[in-house]
């Protein structure tokens, strides 16, 4: 059987993040999430997939060439103009020509999510998953196991049992898709919409991983799902004089410093250079050939690829995009936030700062909690970060 | 310069033979032959793309078999000329990569004694030594064979009279041996083995094996036995295939940043840069061919600004015509497949030469790295390269020439500890420069668009930038087949601004260093000619434009870094008017990636 994976939008809420890279690949515990979706494939014996691409599909396809190396045989599609998710599965059409499943590229995902769908799908089956924030999601309503109907983002509270878009399907679907996108929807959940009300849905309840990232904040959460999962590993060198607790996979190549405590979950990526005396706390990824100076502390964060942290920083519950150099003592802590997004108000408990790719931030800067830097910003030394800064900001 | 592969076991040789042989295709195209057993020796071979001969070719029954696609040297490419080749009983076929030097006086004395040859090549002599000398023992005949040839080889033979035996000897001229279940394979690279198994082997020079379904026994020249271990290769064979890409080279493209990541790899946080070398030398030589050779250069500047010495850059092909002086300076050999013949030799002479060495390379248990002992390699890691055009290969070998300079420079303490830590920090960063570079390509596309139709292009730029240049030129020529010529910027108005006209672009490397006011100055000189100019500049720059007709921009490094960034822009620019010109990107005309002929 084939899956197809939609993989080629680009998270606009997402900001600084998806700049130069799609959604999908977000590193979390250091793999792209779209690599726990072909994972989770390749672990129920589905090597046959389908990519669509389009934004920044070089960075999909450099990462993930043919498949090989992933154990699956990737055949890719281009999506031109990122019209929606049910144009995303059209422009699969003719690589498939049997029953197949789809799954959406940018949510993390494990073995069970899968094999829940492919043990238990009948005709056409979509799966569902329990939500703490439905109202974001299509919500579904159930009656003896089939879907009887979805509710987009609903204002009310229906139920918490949220449609993840995976689903099975039969060929036929593309007929559907072609009358559909004629109306002028091009979406899933306006796709399952349609076959509910014309047939039977069935949905099936996953036990498995699901996990989901629309805005920046949603990173960290991601990130800690997946990082339930971790194993210990140790390629690089430990000092001694440096503890490490609970699970804590260190790249090849990387070196933890004397005095150092990192408490897991944590994940450290490759050609790493950690202390001397960092502290790292637990849900925290760090990318591949990321620096972080001597006395900082790093907690529930994630700091993508080559980053350098200076010495003596402060960073919790933020996330730091590829590339960004700071020098000295930075402060990023914690607090509560309200964000308000497209008329959407968002009540934040507990954020750090989201700082965008390749910015350069000056010694001894502050950030208040909920603090989102663009991508490529320059931030002179002892300058205080509040607020959203679009890309490519100047702070003097 | 020639892909060879040889099966023996109890499939049917063909395809597997043709697959392989495919995957070796980098090695050179221009024919292609296939010789199987079954009945008795049946051969086919022609002129052009194993593609065609795949087309031509009726279906073979047979479970032994050799495969050949050459590079023309002696002898042009024609039909006639293709291996394999037969003896004169028609029992024994051969294929051959390398050069038999002595071949003409073989020949003669072979024409002497009654053999008839149908060819022009060096080959054909091999085969028929090993008719004249078999008697009942392929492996014994080989061997008595080789004493009479001089030059570098390797062979792969079969006999008509030992069925299931495939028959190999090498010297100087990679041949790789494969292990399968009943089944063996050999080749002359890895990547036509992966398909069908990860075991493999190197033949050494100066070794001959005899390869049946069930065994390979390896002798010495003198005939006694040798024991080797099995090598896993951990690459897969999808390493090999474009995933998504058009083209390989732009696959490779993408790949720099990840390749510099792994260059890096737990060699900048242990400020462990490279092999610690000993202190007994006081100045450097690099050796390269091709755009080795260009990396050498640039290296030429990297090693005297970080480390301060002097430093000197020789052809490998004239290192032996170099002085031999009493000066034993440490001597860099660099060559991305570790193969390359002409770099062998000088490797060997600077030995002879009693001068320290350090090979840079991307292959492991290359000829190169088993030349000058694995603790003198400073490996680039950067994956299989297929595409004939360096690209992250070159990007790889500056990085592994800037741990190198720091490495030295940490040793004899030319720059503080702070400074060197400092090139180090900023050494981490060129992943993102790269990708910074990736980002424009769209940019990159409508510049090539532009500038597609030149009918020359001079690259000009000074100081670090005038290898670059040479690169830029070097891939723009290679595989747009647009006249392309570097030069440094100051040598313009010594001859070639007599060329400039509408019809020639020229551009110039003008990164903000100590050398901008004067490039500046040189840009005036080609405005006057009415020739087009683009410009590379740092993204920052807010001068540039207002002197040339376009800018591509590169991220801002420190001056010492500004290679990287150029050198990426180059290739794309390189990549998007062979596109528009509808080149074969991966397979220009005429080169083939590794050169192991002199």
């Amino acid at each position: 059987m084939k899956a197809v994976v939609l993989a080629a939008g680009k998270g606009t809420r997402l900001g600084p993040f998806t700049v130069s890279q799609p959604k999908v690949m977000i590193e979390v515990a250091n793999k792209p999430i779209l690599e726990y979706v072909v994972d989770s494939l390749v672990g129920n014996g589905i090597r046959d997939i389908v990519m669509v691409v389009g934004y920044k599909k070089e960075k999909i396809m450099s990462h993930f060439e043919d498949g090989g190396e992933f154990g699956a045989e990737i055949e890719y599609v281009t999506q031109s103009k990122q019209l929606g998710t049910a144009h995303a599965l059209h422009t699969a059409k003719d690589c498939v020509d049997d029953d197949f499943i789809m799954l959406p590229g940018d949510n993390v995902i494990d073995k069970t999510t899968v094999s829940d769908l492919t043990e238990k799908k009948k005709g056409i089956s979509v799966v569902i998953t329990e939500s703490e924030y439905p109202s974001k999601y299509g919500v579904v309503v159930l009656s003896g196991g089939n879907i009887t109907k979805i509710v987009e983002k609903p204002e009310e509270e229906v139920s918490n049992l949220i449609s993840t878009a995976i689903c099975s399907f039969e060929p036929s679907v593309f007929d559907k898709l072609a009358s559909l996108m004629k109306e002028g929807k091009y979406n899933i959940t306006d796709l399952i919409q349609i076959l509910v009300s014309e047939a039977k849905v069935k949905g099936i309840f996953t036990t498995g991983m699901w996990a989901d990232a629309v805005y920046p904040w949603d990173i960290l959460k991601v990130n800690s799902t997946a990082l339930d999962k971790l194993t210990e590993e140790k390629g690089g060198t430990v000092e001694s004089g440096a503890t490490l607790k609970g699970p804590v996979v260190v790249g090849e190549g990387s070196i933890i410093r004397s005095g150092s405590y990192i408490s897991g979950p944590v994940a450290i990526g490759k050609g790493c250079e950690i202390g001397p005396n960092v502290c790292i706390y637990p849900s925290t990824s760090i990318g591949n050939n990321a620096r972080i100076g001597p006395f900082s502390v790093v907690e529930h964060s994630v700091l993508m690829s080559d980053v350098s942290l200076g010495p003596g920083s402060h960073l919790s519950n933020s996330v730091v995009g590829p590339g960004c150099l700071f020098s000295s003592r930075f402060s990023a802590t914690s607090g509560s936030t309200v964000f308000i997004h497209e008329g959407e108000t968002h009540e934040l408990a507990s954020v750090g700062t989201f700082i965008g790719e390749d910015s350069v931030i000056g010694g001894g800067v502050v950030a208040d909690p909920g603090a989102i830097i663009g991508a490529r910003s320059r931030i002179s030394s002892l300058a205080k970060l509040s607020g959203r800064l679009p890309n490519d900001s100047i702070v003097v | 310069m020639c892909g060879i592969v040889g099966y023996t076991g109890y499939r049917r040789a063909q395809p597997i033979l043709l697959d392989s042989l495919k995957k070796l295709e980098y090695r050179g195209y221009d024919s292609a032959g296939i010789a199987v057993y079954g009945e008795e020796i049946e051969l086919h071979k022609d002129k052009g793309e194993i593609a065609h001969l795949e087309a031509t070719l009726p279906k073979i029954e047979g479970n032994v078999g050799i495969a050949h696609t050459r590079w023309a040297t002696h002898g042009k490419p024609s039909r006639k000329n293709a291996h394999p080749f037969l003896d004169c009983k028609k029992s024994i076929a051969l294929i051959h990569n390398g050069i038999v030097e002595n071949y003409m006086e073989i020949k003669e004395k072979l024409v002497e004694e009654g053999h008839e040859f149908v060819s022009d090549t060096d080959t054909e002599v091999v085969v028929h030594l090993l008719e004249k000398y078999y008697e009942g023992d392929m492996g014994k005949a080989m061997l008595r064979a080789l004493k009479d040839i001089e030059g570098s080889y390797s062979f792969v033979a079969i006999n008509s009279n030992e069925k299931g035996t495939i028959v190999v000897a090498r010297r100087e001229s990679p041949l790789i041996l494969g292990k399968g279940n009943d089944e063996n394979f050999v080749a002359s690279d890895i990547p036509a083995l992966l398909k069908e198994t990860n075991k493999v082997m190197q033949l050494h020079d100066g070794e001959v094996a005899v390869v049946t379904p069930k065994s390979i026994r390896i002798f010495d020249l003198d005939g006694n036995g040798i024991e080797r271990e099995w090598e896993t290769i951990t690459w897969s064979v999808e390493d090999a295939e474009k995933g998504g890409f058009e083209h390989f080279m732009l696959k490779e493209i993408y790949e720099t940043p990840e390749t510099i990541h792994n260059t890096l790899l737990g060699r900048v946080s242990a400020l462990e840069f490279a092999p610690t070398l000993h202190n007994d030398f006081s100045s450097v030589k690099m050796v390269a061919c091709g755009t080795s050779y260009h990396a050498a250069m640039t290296g030429k500047y990297i090693f005297e600004q970080i480390a301060n010495i002097p430093t000197t850059v020789e052809l490998a092909s004239e290192y032996r015509y170099s002085s031999r002086a009493r000066e034993r300076p440490l001597t860099i050999l660099i060559s991305q497949s570790g193969e390359t013949i002409d770099t062998l030799g000088a490797s060997r002479e600077a030995k002879l030469r009693g001068c320290p060495v350090l090979a840079i390379t991307n292959y492991m248990g290359s000829s190169l790295a088993r030349e000058v002992g694995e603790r003198n390699v400073l490996y680039t890691r950067a994956g299989i390269e297929i595409g004939v055009a360096a690209t992250k290969t070159f990007t790889a070998q500056l990085i592994a020439l800037y741990l190198a300079a720091l490495q030295l420079a940490s040793q004899r303490h030319s720059k503080t500890l702070d400074e060197i830590r400092r090139m180090a920090e900023e050494l981490r960063t060129l992943p993102r420069v790269a990708w910074g570079i990736l980002g424009n390509a769209t940019k990159i596309r409508d510049l090539a668009k532009k500038y597609h139709e030149v009918r020359d292009a001079y690259f000009i730029g000074r100081g670090l930038n005038y290898p670059v240049s040479l690169e830029g030129a070097l891939k723009l020529k290679e595989i747009s087949y647009i006249h392309g010529e570097g030069y440094a910027a100051g040598e313009l108005k010594h001859g070639p601004l007599a060329l400039l006209s509408e019809e020639v672009l020229v551009v110039a490397v003008a990164v903000q260093d100590h050398t901008y006011p004067k490039m500046l100055g040189n840009i005036r000189e080609v405005n006057a000619r009415n020739s087009p100019i683009l410009g590379i500049g740092y993204e920052d720059d807010e001068e540039l434009h207002r002197y040339v007709d376009d800018v591509l921009y590169v991220p801002t490094v420190s001056n010492i870094f500004s290679p990287v960034p150029v050198s990426i822009a180059l290739q794309l620019f390189a990549y998007y008017v062979a596109k528009e010109r509808g080149c074969e990107i991966d397979k220009p005309r005429h080169l083939a990636k590794t050169v192991t002929v002199e």
